[in-house]
């Protein structure tokens, strides 16, 4: 069976090789590190056995081997860092184009096993800036995708950032949004401030995206773009369920003040919304795993995604752990094709 | 009504449904102000330019005229809904049918000693009007409001009614201004609670002033559907804090209430934090058991607002939630977003319906297994309203 | 079912209602224009007695509009006193899910008097 792993993160080898991609006038400039100042896990974020060998996830080759080999993987969707919703938000932008230069230099053109795919990497506060990024780089044919953060003092359903997703829904590129390394002006990533144990950081964090999906609907951001697609990549989705229901329930009472919302929320998540799996979601017991995932269609909205090589990181088996062979079919394969048309790429480039 | 008029026929009924979550108003800002020691009237209630008395931002629909308020239960007599003792207990304790009901007064204020008086103000407000004649027939039980900001006035606060006979919980606000549950800041209030056997409900308050509403992390939805839909995500972080920073542990016999957010996100919620245990354990040294264990010692959910789902569906999530000893219902009466008994108790599984309705409660907070009859509710009472 | 008398249509003026004892929770019956309709005041939600709530209009979107809205239908709307879900006075339709119907009944107009048939 095709294999997809919609969700991995390549680093640099040390963080001072981004300046290799900037140009003169941002060489100098400080750059927060990839890794974050309060929440990195302790004993380090990435898998034990990655480190000695430079920096994890840092070796095409490497990872390739851990990959494709030992995981069975067939292609990879390639998501880099950057550096955090830095205050200037111009630097931010030339930050997202060095990685993004970078990836296409050091992982992507190289490959030509062409099973890495990538990013375009963007800056959400820059809309300008992020729309001629999306422009300068959506023809590439290995760009699969645009990606944003999760971190973000306003939710992606907010208006000021339509451009950029209309851009992207017009290049056929779906938006994942992945929590963000680096350092940036963003609020607190808990409800109730932040979190004093990194367990209490780390088991939060993803549901944050159902803030940006439940705006994106609401705000009629789907509805209005027909063709646009977000990822959540870091999961979360388990609360999809429980909370979805909420959302469908009080939109019964509101709908008068958002008209423009013509069905169900959760009518909207089938053509616009996937997640990427994740170690903390799912039943802890397995027993259970097959019936969670037909709670709202879950099974048709989920991508295999390992986080390598965050500590994390999850093989495939992990997360068809107790699912039936259809559901199998779609995680591993079929939601991340249908997706993000790996199979067509290859096809063009035979 | 006064004991007298009815004491020739008393009779006791059954417990059946206990209402976790009612809300009572005081009739007017200046019945409230006379509790309020003489020297606070003016900084609590401050004169000048009218302010709205409850802001509803973030507002339900039409809520400039219905005070989120359900449009039908506003007293035949006058004031507010849920100002009126008697129109409540005709319209919850015999309309509704619940036996006993667990009244929970909402206010706030934006300095911590500030918020000590008024909170003080309320729970002398509500043993009087509420609590002490009115409760003749012993159905209604209150909560002793505290400020979260002191905990240290809180416990003082707590042990000034602890023992009181109609009390039967503490209560505190999970907008708390970037301070998690689990914190130690909190541990004098939760000490004196455990102490004193009161389990520490919490409400979320969200028709309140922007100030109040936590920055979400990823920043505010503009509307009240997407907002409400991810508040449970405030309940979410704190009950991760109570585990994940030993506030059981500290505490053993700490029992926590999550009021008006509904229940259904505690399973995705248990499974991620016995995940990340089980992976992260050096990370957690001190936290001895899986966390959902905590979760079904300590912590309890109401389960107003119940969700529009399939029956079947919604039935079957339950079932696989397996927290039918966690789970007590709740009308939020006099709110527009009330959930009536008959309509909820269908929704549950049948073998999980007693301990949702009557027994989970019941148990918590130590409730007799009868009550006084209305007498509206005996035999032959015809045209008695209450 | 039965013809009920309700009352005489000069009782009855446009955006008014009158709720009647009649089916097993009572029926409000509306006058929206000098045309008359009737609904069971029975909230397909959980209950609420539907005909004690606001009488409204509701909204349609209208990219035209600096808000994105058109107020429409103004009088032809129930919302319920609870949880305000929006009700077509005319054909009993639940604005937001079509599945949630309530009940509606014959009104009509005889020698003067509003009868209804429930």
């Amino acid at each position: 069976m095709t294999i997809i792993d919609a969700n991995v993160q390549p680093h640099f080898r040390f963080n001072s090789e981004i300046r290799r991609y900037l140009s003169a006038p941002h060489k100098l400039r400080a750059i927060p590190d990839v890794e974050q100042q309060w929440y990195q896990a302790p004993g380090g974020d990435y898998r034990q056995d990655l480190y000695g060998d430079g920096y994890p996830g840092s070796d095409p080759e490497t990872m390739a081997h851990h990959l494709f080999d030992d995981n069975g993987v067939d292609y990879a969707i390639l998501n880099p860092l950057t550096r955090g919703n830095i205050a200037d938000y111009l630097l931010n932008s030339r930050i997202c184009a060095a990685v993004n230069d970078w990836l296409l230099d050091r992982w992507l053109e190289p490959d030509t096993s062409n099973r890495f795919r990538g990013t375009i990497r963007v800056n959400p506060e820059d809309v300008r800036g992020a729309v001629a990024e999306i422009e300068r780089l959506a023809g590439h044919p290995k760009m699969v995708q645009v990606g944003v953060p999760m971190q973000s003092r306003e939710p992606y359903g907010k208006p000021m950032f339509e451009p950029i997703w209309e851009a992207a829904a017009a290049h056929g590129l779906p938006v994942a949004v992945h929590i963000n390394g680096g350092n940036g002006v963003d609020h607190a990533p808990t409800f109730a401030g932040h979190a004093y144990t990194y367990p209490g950081y780390a088991a939060f964090m993803p549901l944050n995206s159902f803030v940006h999906l439940a705006t994106l609907i609401v705000e009629g951001m789907f509805g209005r773009h027909r063709d646009l697609r977000f990822v959540f990549a870091d999961g979360g989705y388990d609360i999809l369920t429980p909370l979805m229901w909420r959302l469908d329930t009080f939109w019964m009472s509101m709908r008068d003040q958002t008209p423009w919302v013509d069905r169900f929320p959760s009518e909207y998540l089938r053509d616009h919304v996937r997640f990427c799996s994740s170690a903390l979601d799912g039943p802890t017991d397995e027993g259970q795993a097959e019936q969670w995932l037909d709670f709202t269609n879950k099974a048709d909205l989920l991508m295999y995604g390992s986080s390598y090589p965050h500590w994390s990181a999850t093989g495939p088996s992990a997360v068809i752990a107790g699912l039936n062979d259809a559901q199998r079919d779609k995680v591993l394969w079929r939601n991340a094709n249908d997706l993000f048309g790996v199979a067509e790429v290859e096809g063009s480039l035979a | 009504m006064t004991i007298g008029e009815h004491v020739q026929d008393i009779r006791d009924i059954d417990v059946t449904i206990v209402d976790t979550d009612v809300h009572p108003l005081p009739v007017s800002a200046e019945v409230l102000k006379s509790y309020a020691p003489a020297q606070w009237k003016d900084k609590l209630w401050p004169t000048g330019n009218a302010v709205s008395a409850v802001p509803h931002f973030y507002d339900t629909p039409d809520s400039y005229k219905t005070n989120s308020l359900r449009v039908d239960a506003s007293p035949p007599g006058g004031g507010v809904a849920g100002s009126d003792p008697d129109f409540a207990a005709k319209q919850l304790l015999v309309d509704a049918g619940v036996s006993i009901a667990v009244l929970e007064p909402m206010c706030d204020a934006q300095l911590p000693q500030a918020e000590d008086v008024l909170k003080a103000t309320h729970n002398d407000w509500l043993a009087d009007v509420w609590l002490g004649e009115a409760n003749w027939h012993g159905r209604w039980r209150g909560a002793i409001s505290v400020t979260a900001q002191d905990p240290a006035a809180a416990a003082r606060e707590i042990e000034r009614w602890a023992g009181h006979p109609y009390m039967a919980e503490v209560l505190m606000t999970p907008q708390t201004r970037g301070i998690p549950f689990g914190s130690p800041h909190f541990d004098p209030m939760y000490a004196a609670a455990a102490r004193n056997g009161l389990p520490v409900a919490t409400h979320l308050m969200g028709q309140t002033p922007f100030e109040l509403i936590p920055i979400y992390p990823v920043g505010n939805p503009a509307h009240w559907h997407d907002f409400f839909a991810s508040w449970p995500l405030l309940y979410v972080s704190h009950l991760m804090s109570l585990v994940f920073d030993g506030a059981f542990d500290r505490h053993p016999d700490l029992r926590v209430v999550f009021v008006e957010g509904g229940f259904t996100w505690a399973l995705p919620a248990m499974w991620r934090m016995d995940r990340i245990w089980e992976q992260r354990k050096a990370d957690l040294p001190h936290v001895k058991r899986k966390p959902s264990a905590y979760v079904r010692e300590h912590v309890r959910f109401t389960t107003q607002p119940l969700e529009e789902v399939d029956l079947g569906e919604y039935r079957q999530y339950l079932e696989m939630m397996d927290l039918g000893d966690n789970i007590m219902f709740s009308t939020d009466y006099p709110h527009w977003s009330y959930d009536s008994p008959d309509w909820a108790i269908r929704r549950f599984p049948a073998d999980q319906r007693e301990r949702i309705m009557r027994g989970n409660a019941t148990a918590l907070y130590g409730l007799p297994a009868t009550v006084k009859a209305l007498p509206a509710e005996l035999p032959g009472a015809g045209d008695v309203a209450v | 079912m039965q013809r009920l008398p309700v009352c005489a249509i000069e009782d009855l003026p446009p955006g008014t209602m009158k709720l009647v004892q009649a089916g097993k929770f009572g029926v409000g019956v509306y006058n929206i224009d000098g045309s008359l309709y009737a609904i069971a005041n029975y909230c397909s939600h959980e209950g609420a007695p539907l005909c004690l709530g606001y009488v409204r209009g509701t909204t349609e979107y209208d990219p035209e509009m600096p808000d994105q809205i058109r107020h429409v239908r103004e009088g032809q709307i129930a919302r319920c006193p609870w949880h305000q879900w929006e009700f077509d006075i005319t054909t009993g339709a639940c604005l937001a899910d079509p599945k949630k119907k309530v009940r509606t009944y014959e009104v009509d107009v005889a020698g003067g008097q509003v009868y209804l048939t429930a």
